[in-house]
């Protein structure tokens, strides 16, 4: 039995803290964690291992309990792990539909490499798919662009904070000032609306 | 001018074009504009909706959008100042003014193009006619002129210029006319014209102040609307329920008559029958329907206590005086022979048994006129939709009403103005349950503050008016409707414990600090209880007694009788209006 004076799988545990606590963004891939809690397990399945081959030998049933209280502690730093990489994962590719198909630097670097990998393949797979969705028109919608499916053309606005002027596409200049209520077209002022200076009002 | 033909001559001209709509702080307003936003929504028409709250407000704004719309619609603001002066617009920006506050502004109602008053010219009382009041005074002064200058050429002969050319040609043509007349005889003519002028000026100040002394209120606006929106034929029953709500406002605030009132029930409950023919879902329990019903001037009597209710309500309060221990006592008679026993009168009235429910109205009707309280019964309409939930138009009104005040330090009264205005939609009942409950709140506060208040006998009598005074701002009477209400329920409940003859033909004036640190103060005029009208004549009031004292007052609401005025000159006003209206 391991001497040590911790516990299985807190290593694991504070790994998935970590990751709740800073719960929009995406921390630093914890590198040391996530090779401290691979160790654990290594360690725990060489004695294993070391007791199973002992148990092969001399047939002594007494030490089940332990082996299977150490493959549950196995199981349970993977687990962890896994759910560590996943939740990455999902944020990452959030990333994706709130910045588009390039990662702001910042973010970049708390990314690992593998995870940068698996977001230009994300993206790549987004894009084949918007191609293929709107190719009866000949050519992709871009899904990325409304929040829900879009119900009308114009859609009306509480503005939340002041912004000044605003220009639309047919030259009309619209003055944002707080509490004011705005009646206009969707596609223009999609963008504000996702920066949250303007309120949809359904 | 005046725009009668809304359909054509006022949205046919906005179709297409990006509209400013400047609301003011008061529900019929904002019933008006989500009307008008649910009618520009259909056409798609880009608006702006920006709320004020006075004229301060309203220039700011006006500022503010100034170089980017052509189409301005003031929608219960501004129709009593002179727009053009006030916000000195260019030359193609067109103002559109739905206001229900009377007197309109005669600059307003007669000018050409810039100024379209929408509604209908033969429906206002006492306009002046153009004459009385615009002289066309260039003919005069022409002829002024070239008297004088007639005598200037006599005398300068020589002065043979290039620019005086014109000058000369004219008076040439004019002089042998002239030279006929002698000298004393022109001079003759121009006094009788200066005096004729002067006769006339004096007559228009006083057809003027005729004109301007009382301020009252029109038609609704919001039924205004509703009625285009009908000639449109895109009416439904929520912009029916928003126009429902919007003169019930007048009504329970005492804008208008009750005789006024009436007449626009018929309108509208033709709108009502023929709206509930039209949707095909009226046999399904659940949908929305809006019923016309003889209901009871209790203040949201359907989610208070019966007890609570008639407590609180300043009409059946006052007549049967329930701030008293005798009054307490008549209420309880009144429940005993209405058969209602007190533990049902105390649980809130969704908690009555069934069967007393459907009975209390006709019980209340019944002995109405043994209990002296015969006007307690008017016609009003219910709105029911789903399975719970049934409010009737006086609930809404006195929610949207505690909204809209529900100023707190995080809460702008924007804020205020932008909940308010999303707890008319159907979906958001959450907000229109708070606002109720809000207006619960208010409205125990008004009573006991009447109660301590007539305990302590501070409402004095000066004279020809009574005056109230609050010491420190309150949470719910610093703002204006606050106000207005306990001033009311203040006065009646006076009137009705006094035993001075003239008390019921004597006004009152309340005031409440607004603010500590600027000391400043609201000042609401209520008109005597015997007068029947709602015509407040403290707007001409109020001005020329801040004239007389010479105290700065702050009339910047678009209702003339609540002012603002600092705190250290209220003395100096109130004698001053002493003398003004003895």
């Amino acid at each position: 039995m391991s001497r040590a004076n911790k516990l299985f799988g807190d290593k694991a545990f504070e790994l998935l803290k970590d990751l709740e606590r800073s719960s929009q963004t995406i921390p630093a891939f914890d590198d040391d964690g996530v090779r401290q809690v691979l160790e654990e397990i290594k360690a725990i399945f060489e004695e294993n291992v070391a007791q199973a081959s002992s148990y092969n030998s001399s047939g002594d049933r007494s030490l089940w309990p332990l082996l299977n209280y150490r493959h549950a502690a196995l199981q349970r730093n993977k687990r962890c792990l896994l759910a560590y990489l996943y939740e990455r994962s999902k944020r990452i590719k959030t990333l994706r539909w709130e910045f588009g198909p390039i990662i702001p630097g910042d973010i970049k670097q708390a990314l690992c490499e593998p995870e940068v990998q698996f977001f230009n393949n994300y993206s790549k797979s987004l894009a084949a798919f918007m191609c293929n969705a709107g190719c009866s028109q000949g050519q992709g919608i871009d899904l990325t662009n409304n929040l829900h499916p879009p119900k009308s053309l114009y859609i009306e606005v509480r503005c939340m904070e002041d912004y000044g002027k605003f220009e639309l596409d047919d030259g009309e200049l619209i003055h944002l000032k707080k509490n004011s209520q705005h009646y206009l077209p969707r596609a223009q002022v999609e963008s504000l609306v996702r920066q949250g200076i303007l309120q949809h009002i359904a | 001018m005046f725009i009668q033909d809304l359909k054509n001559d006022f949205y046919r001209h906005l179709v297409g074009k990006r509209i400013l709509i400047v609301v003011n702080y008061d529900i019929d307003a904002i019933c008006a504009s989500k009307i008008l936003q649910a009618l520009f929504q259909y056409d798609h028409m880009l608006y702006t909706v920006v709320p004020i709250m006075g004229i301060t407000g309203l220039r700011r704004a006006y500022g503010e959008h100034q170089g980017d719309v052509k189409y301005v619609l003031l929608v219960n603001c501004g129709g009593c100042v002179d727009i053009v002066e006030l916000l000195q617009p260019a030359e193609d920006v067109t103002f559109f003014i739905c206001d229900a506050h009377r007197p309109l502004d005669v600059c307003n109602i007669y000018s050409d193009r810039q100024v379209c008053i929408l509604g209908d010219a033969t429906l206002e009382e006492n306009i002046p006619a153009f004459e009385t009041i615009f002289h066309d005074s260039d003919g005069e002064d022409d002829d002024e002129d070239e008297d004088q200058s007639g005598d200037e050429e006599e005398a300068h002969n020589d002065s043979g210029a290039g620019d005086s050319d014109g000058e000369e040609e004219e008076s040439a043509h004019r002089a042998p006319r002239r030279r006929k007349l002698t000298r004393l005889e022109r001079h003759e003519q121009r006094i009788l014209r200066q005096r004729a002028r002067r006769q006339w000026e004096s007559e228009r100040d006083r057809i003027m102040f005729e004109y301007t002394q009382f301020s009252y209120y029109g038609r609704s606006t919001a039924l205004m609307i509703f009625e285009l929106a009908w000639k449109l034929s895109k009416d439904n029953m929520d912009l029916l329920w928003w126009a429902i709500v919007g003169i019930s406002e007048q009504l329970l605030l005492g804008k208008i008559e009750s005789g006024a009132y009436t007449l626009e029930l018929e309108h509208i409950q033709s709108h009502v029958s023929r709206l509930t023919n039209k949707t095909n879902d009226q046999n399904t329990m659940s949908a929305s329907k809006i019923s016309f019903e003889n209901d009871l001037h209790l203040v949201l009597y359907r989610h208070w206590p019966v007890t609570d209710s008639m407590r609180y309500s300043r009409y059946a309060s006052c007549q049967l005086k329930l701030w008293t221990l005798r009054g307490e006592k008549r209420l309880h008679e009144l429940l005993l022979e209405m058969g209602l026993p007190l533990v049902h009168a105390r649980q809130t009235y969704s908690a009555m048994d069934l069967v007393l429910r459907k009975e209390f109205y006709s019980m209340v009707e019944r002995l109405a006129e043994k209990y002296d309280i015969p006007d307690i019964v008017y016609g009003t309409f219910t709105l029911s939709y789903g399975y719970r939930s049934r409010y009737a138009a006086a609930d809404y009104v006195y929610a949207l009403l505690a909204i809209m005040e529900s100023v707190k330090k995080h809460k702008t009264p924007e804020d205020c103005f932008m909940e308010a205005s999303d707890a008319l939609n159907r979906k958001d009942k959450q907000l229109l349950g708070a606002g109720i409950d809000n207006a619960k709140l208010m409205h125990a506060a008004i009573f006991r503050q009447v109660q301590s208040s007539l305990e302590a006998r501070q409402v004095h009598s000066a004279g020809s008016f009574f005056y109230y005074v609050l010491q420190e701002e309150h949470a719910f009477f610093s703002y204006p409707y606050a106000l207005g209400l306990l001033a009311k329920f203040m006065l009646r409940g006076h009137v009705a414990t006094s035993r001075a003859r003239a008390a019921p033909d004597l006004p009152l004036i309340a005031t409440c600090p607004l603010d500590a640190t600027q000391g400043m103060c609201l000042l609401v005029g209520i008109a005597p209880v015997r007068e029947d009208s709602p015509k407040n004549f403290f707007g001409k009031a109020f001005e020329q007694a801040a004239q007389k004292s010479k105290t700065t007052l702050l009339q910047d609401f678009f209702e003339p009788s609540v002012v603002q005025l600092r705190q250290s000159d209220l003395t100096r006003f109130l004698d001053a209006l002493t003398v003004l209206l003895t």
